[in-house]
């Protein structure tokens, strides 16, 4: 299914650009990040934790960078699969300026899920969204804003997940959250910093999370009553 | 029916499981599963305008959170209107989590799974629901005033108006020597089984199938609402009910949303969940009974014979009407009672309230229609200063008149031709068991001890076993076991004693070797449900008749073995013997055995069904045409109409003038309910239905607010009579069989709560001389109208002191 949002960032589009996919500062800002490498031209493999509920778990996610328009947006592919499900999401991204020198990061996705996860239902999966969201948001501005926290130390990689079985019931509503969780688990904790070419790799991940859980967000948003 | 068990008080074979703790409940079921608890509706009316769970994030053990938005295809529709009717003309029914708004207090609004049931009321109390409160409907006549709806596009609140009439009523009443009008109310009260609702489903990821346990009284059906709310193939869906705690009607109504909604969290999970409901659950969220507005006009002659009957009720049916308009047509079939009416008019407006639903609770609208009829009697009596049981008597139909048509339509859709019965018998029998004519000596014994005494009685008929079917399957295995089974369940009414009577009676095998089960679709498939006293009557006959059909194949697999003719064979204590020939028999278990032709022999009794075991006819086939391996048959029984069973109750209460604490001390019966199968479990039956009686009559009501909050939900401030206040009860039996099935039975399940509040309405009201108008009634309203000088005065009680009323 189609899920729309956007956020809004205190700086213009060429450094919201240069930050989302500065490795560096997204290994500071992605939460969750436990290992991370590339495997190709724009395509990067990474493990990520999230710790919330029934969504709990390690998940390994790959991701596809493609259509790049420096600095007005980009398409992004992302997979991931852990205990608690799986999921896949195309994702196009659109940075524009707007007032004061900030940028409104659009994004839309169509997402698809699997596993138990997709059956916790809804309500929660966008509530871990809407946290998972609000740190990495929050932690972006800090960045972009001079604020950032000091790095934290590096954790040990841990190998990823099998994705699970189906129950064979991801109703459509509860798929369209479970990326959220995928992303939202990615940007769960504090993060490492790897080696040169782990580096050049976060930037494209970074903007995945960034974008996935810019999705979580749309989604909750869209949902309001 | 010759053989010895059947009507014999064979002590209930259950009870040793059941009262040393081996039971096996529902929430005995399960111990590894996750666990659902719900944020229910705080408020009688309300439209939800927003569910925030955020803060239920952090609770350790949280797995699932589930609303409306959740539900998809069928199960996001509203829940099924069970028994759809012409007159229903506006049905409504909830959703399994409420969609936007809410009706009542305890309508459930989201569900959370979690890992133990503490976890999962912790995450429920962290949801915060926003509401935007909308006027509430309490009472039967808040609903009629239709200020406001409880459905917008329903102003007037009424979901029904069921009619019927048996002549011209107007021109009847205008002929009438007399005519007399009252308006009197009834309150509501619950079932309140021991043992609240429960639901755990299994979902198999491996085979795509579901097992679920519901504390249910149609698991049959049950098991369909599953399949097609969740789109399953019925194959992929079983449904146990297992041990169940008592019923009395409110676990007839399914689905249950939680019937739903735990198989659903159950598959979406992959994972085992339960459900167990609490207490004040079950007083707010699952189904209560009896408010009525009675309007009632009555002529009659000079004898106090009636000449016409115009009733016309206001019945709350709560919030939804899932269970259709059942109480309501039964109240106006069964008001009628034992008596002849020339004409009969009935109309009840079922309304729109918001409180919990109402639906069939033990007597399911008898109750009601009894206290309207039994009460227009004392008042016919009264006015024309006639003795009670003496008005009563020369209304009653005569014996002569049986199959007597009241030309009115059941909640079958069937006709109400009463089966048999002797209505006079049943009088004389309770004015002889209560000391009726001795009354006025026991008043003035009571007045020389300072005690206001007063009598009562009242009759009832009730409507028992409709169908439209149940069905039975007895089986005799090669160890002589037999095992029995019917789809309908059982809440402890002895099933799996009175059934195996039956077959062990009809097939001539020891009570023993009969095995029962009930209520489990893994075991019998088809079935309708327990309801309406028609357990013994539709699953009584059903397995009667397959213990009929196992007989006959016996008879003739036996008269092969021994060459004799089947007719000159008969069966005891399991062994087919040739009449009068000792010795020349053969156990039925043999017979068993050989009803299966084997190629391998697997154990001994198998070896004597082997090809070569001994001599066989070469000229035909192992297994005869037409005919199957093993000994067993199913069969259906299926009523052309309901049985009518009846009755006669008689209280005797005693006032504390002083307190006026109020004391039943004398409370007969005299029950009719056509051949009995085992007269120790119909007493039961009527003991229990009298506690049941006695606590609407005189200590349980649903005390609602203005707002729609329930006050006394709980056992605290509910008050349920304990053995210290249901009086001592003197049975004394009728048998007039029933025509109309093979056993010649009629039910016994709802009669003894029947007449409870008109027989002690009428006794409180000949106590104390003042009119009796509402029921239940309480020592404190006792007090209060007693000293209300406007509290009309009985003629009676003018009589008695020379003072005019």
């Amino acid at each position: 299914m189609n899920l729309d949002g956007s956020a809004v960032l205190h700086a213009d589009p060429e450094r919201v650009w240069s930050v989302i996919t500065d490795p560096a500062v997204l290994a500071r800002t992605i939460p969750g990040c436990e290992s991370l490498e590339q495997t190709g031209e724009d395509s990067y493999r990474m493990n990520v934790s999230v710790g919330v509920g029934a969504v709990r778990g390690t998940y390994a996610g790959e991701v596809r960078l493609s259509d790049k328009d420096h600095p007005k947006s980009y398409v992004m592919h992302a997979s991931g699969a852990g205990a608690p499900g799986n999921a896949r999401a195309t994702v196009t991204i659109g940075l524009e300026p707007a007032d004061g020198g900030t940028t409104t990061l659009t994004y839309s996705a169509d997402a698809v899920v699997g596993g138990p996860v997709a059956g916790v239902g809804q309500r929660m999966m966008t509530g871990v969204a809407k946290r998972m969201a609000g740190q990495f948001f929050s932690a972006i501005d800090d960045e972009l804003t001079g604020r950032a926290a000091p790095v934290a130390a590096p954790a040990e990689p841990r190998p990823s997940a099998a994705a699970v079985s189906e129950t064979g019931v991801a109703a459509p509503e509860a798929a369209a959250a479970a990326p959220q969780v995928f992303a939202g688990r990615a940007a769960a904790a504090p993060a490492a910093v790897g080696g040169e070419v782990r580096t050049l790799a976060l930037g494209a991940v970074g903007g995945a999370a960034l974008t996935l859980i810019g999705v979580l967000v749309g989604y909750r948003l869209g949902r309001r009553p | 029916m010759t053989t010895k068990l059947f009507g014999e008080p064979v002590r209930r074979r259950e009870d040793a499981r059941l009262i040393t703790g081996r039971g096996r409940y529902l929430d005995d079921i399960g111990a590894g599963a996750l666990a659902a608890a719900f944020v229910r509706s705080p408020h009688a009316h309300a439209r939800i305008t927003g569910i925030d769970v955020d803060a239920a994030l952090d609770v350790e053990g949280l797995v699932a959170i589930y609303t409306y938005e959740d539900l998809t295809g069928p199960l996001a529709e509203p829940l099924p209107v069970l028994i759809p009717h012409p007159q229903l003309h506006a049905p409504r029914t909830g959703y399994p989590l409420a969609n936007g708004e809410v009706n009542h207090v305890g309508e459930p609004v989201v569900m959370v799974v979690a890992t133990d049931r503490y976890v999962a009321e912790d995450a429920c109390d962290r949801i915060v629901v926003s509401y935007e409160e909308l006027p509430a409907v309490v009472g039967v006549d808040a609903a009629r005033a239709a200020e406001h709806a409880v459905h917008e596009e329903i102003p007037g609140n009424v979901a029904a108006r069921h009619h019927q009439e048996t002549g011209d009523v107007e021109p009847a009443l205008a002929a009438s020597p007399h005519t007399l009008s009252f308006t009197q109310y009834i309150e509501r009260s619950a079932c309140m089984p021991l043992e609240g609702k429960g639901v755990h489903a299994r979902w198999d990821p491996d085979d795509s199938s579901l097992r679920v346990h519901t504390s249910t009284q149609a698991s049959t059906s049950v098991r369909a609402a599953i399949a097609a709310k969740l789109e399953l193939s019925l194959d992929a869906v079983e449904v146990v009910a297992p041990d169940v705690g008592g019923g009395f009607g409110v676990k007839i109504v399914h689905p249950w949303p939680e019937e739903l909604l735990v198989p659903m969290a159950a598959i979406a999970l992959g994972r085992e969940v339960k459900w167990a409901e609490d207490r004040r659950e079950h007083f707010i969220s699952s189904a209560h009974e009896r408010q009525q507005r009675q309007e009632i006009t009555v002529g009659y002659d000079d004898e106090g014979r009636v000449t016409a009957l115009d009733v016309h009720i206001w019945h709350d049916n709560g919030a939804y009407t899932p269970y259709g308009i059942i109480v309501p047509i039964v109240t106006a079939t069964q008001l009628v009672g034992p008596y002849d009416l020339p004409v009969y008019r009935v109309v009840v407006e079922s309304v729109y309230t918001n409180t919990v639903i109402v639906t069939p609770y033990r007597g399911a609208g008898r109750p009601q229609g009894c206290y309207a009829m039994e009460r227009t009697m004392d008042r016919i009596a009264d006015a024309l200063g006639l003795d009670r049981a003496v008005v009563r008597e020369r209304n009653l139909i005569r014996p002569d008149q049986f199959p007597y048509d009241h030309r009115l339509t059941f909640q079958d859709g069937r006709p109400v031709i009463y089966d048999s019965g002797d209505y006079p018998g049943l009088l004389t029998k309770l004015k002889d068991l209560v000391g009726w004519d001795a009354v006025e000596e026991r008043r003035r014994d009571a007045e020389r001890r300072g005690k206001l005494l007063g009598a009562g009685m009242a009759l009832y008929v009730e409507g028992t076993g409709p169908g439209p079917y149940e069905g039975g399957h007895v089986q005799v295995l090669g160890s002589g076991k037999v095992l029995v089974s019917t789809g309908l369940t059982s809440q402890g009414q002895g099933h799996e004693t009175v059934f195996a009577q039956i077959v062990a009676s009809e097939l001539g095998v020891p009570i023993e070797d009969v095995e029962v089960t009930t209520g489990d679709t893994r075991r019998f498939g088809y079935a309708v449900g327990t309801f309406a006293s028609r357990a013994a009557v539709m699953s009584g006959n059903a397995v009667a008749l397959a213990a009929r059909g196992v007989r006959a194949k016996a008879l003739r697999i036996a008269a092969d073995a021994l060459e004799v003719d089947p007719q000159d064979l008969e069966i005891d204590e399991g062994v087919v013997q040739v009449k009068g020939t000792p010795g020349a028999s053969i156990p039925l278990r043999t017979v068993a055995v050989l009803s299966n032709p084997l190629r391998y022999a697997f154990d001994e009794a198998a070896r004597q069904a082997t090809q070569f075991a001994g001599p066989a006819d070469d000229s035909r086939p192992p297994v005869a045409e037409g005919d199957a391996p093993g000994l067993e048959h199913r069969d259906y029984y299926s009523p052309v109409r309901s049985t009518f069973a009846s009755g006669a109750h008689a209280a005797v209460v005693e006032i504390d003038p002083a307190t006026w604490e109020i004391d039943v001390v004398t409370y007969a019966v005299v029950h009719d309910c056509g051949n009995v199968v085992n007269p120790m479990i119909v007493e039961g039956q009527v003991h229990g239905g009298v506690a049941q009686g006695v606590g609407g009559a005189l200590y349980e009501r649903m005390a609602y607010d203005a707002d729609g909050q329930l006050q006394n939900a709980s056992f605290m401030d509910f008050l349920m009579p304990y053995a210290s206040e249901v009086p001592d009860v003197v049975i004394d039996h009728q048998e007039t069989p029933s025509p109309l099935n093979p056993l010649g039975i009629k039910g016994a399940g709802e009669a003894g709560v029947i007449p409870g509040t008109a027989a002690i309405a009428s006794a409180l009201e000949d106590a104390t001389g003042r009119r009796i108008a509402a029921m239940p009634l309480s020592p404190t309203q006792l007090y209060d109208l007693v000293r209300d000088e406007t509290t009309e005065r009985t003629a009676q009680a003018a009589r008695r002191t020379g003072v005019p009323a």
